[in-house]
């Protein structure tokens, strides 16, 4: 098959969005695993936060629920 | 409509739901339907089998739950290599299962009513008093341009084909 994707900046949006949304997804998801996982190893939501990014309160409410 | 579904015809149809929960899918969409039909013992999955079209190959097909690895592999992103780490370090289908859990209920999609509705007109049309699985495959084969039509072609079925063995068959 010939390659019709050729990387996220790509000039048809139809394809560079679709790659932004495959990583979207995938990224989605490692976060939902790590972030577990670091729930499971014991780290606080402020830890979790702070290597993300992000707010503690939003990592918060992102995540509870799917994370003891 | 489903009081006339014949036995392998409502395995379908919990299947497809079966299906799309494990793919991660928030609808039952008709790709859900094809793999489901594929799997059953009725009409469908028979003239399925016959022509090689399994419901692995489907699987393989549909492609993991919703992560586009072709589009990833464009820009350098190796999914099976990610897969095989996740696998690793959260334990296997790891990253099939942190895909959007699906809801309680799912509720099936235009496209998979539709199927249903055609599966519907076909036994109609065909003289058939009851619809089992082999009028919802000849739904499918009736809808070219849709999702499973299209997953059907990819998976090499010939339409023409399935259809001759479909309609050959003794009435349910």
């Amino acid at each position: 098959m010939t390659d019709p994707l050729h990387d996220a900046t790509a000039t048809d949006p139809a394809t560079g969005l679709r790659a932004v949304r495959a990583l979207r997804e995938l990224a989605d998801r490692l976060e939902r695993l790590q972030v577990g996982r670091a729930r499971e190893l014991g780290w606080s939501w402020q830890e979790i936060a702070d290597a993300l990014g992000t707010s503690r309160q939003a990592s918060h409410q992102k995540h509870r629920g799917t994370t003891r | 409509m489903f009081e006339r579904f014949t036995a392998d015809a409502r395995t379908t149809v919990t299947e497809a739901q079966a299906r799309a929960r494990d793919l991660g899918a928030d609808r039952i969409d008709g790709t859900h339907l094809l793999l489901a039909l594929s799997a059953g013992g009725g009409p469908a999955g028979a003239a399925l089998a016959a022509a090689g079209i399994t419901p692995d190959r489907l699987t393989a097909l549909i492609g993991s739950s919703g992560l586009d690895a072709e589009a990833l592999a464009a820009i350098g992103i190796d999914l099976d290599a990610v897969r095989a780490g996740a696998d690793h370090t959260f334990g296997a289908g790891a990253l099939d299962r942190a895909g959007r859990r699906s809801p309680r209920h799912l509720t099936f999609d235009r496209e998979a009513k539709k199927t249903l509705e055609v599966g519907l007109r076909e036994a109609v049309r065909l003289g058939d008093r009851s619809i089992d699985s082999g009028h919802l495959l000849l739904a499918v084969l009736r809808l070219p341009g849709s999702a499973a039509h299209a997953l059907l072609l990819r998976a090499g079925g010939d339409p023409e084909r399935l259809r001759t063995a479909l309609e050959s068959r003794p009435a349910a």
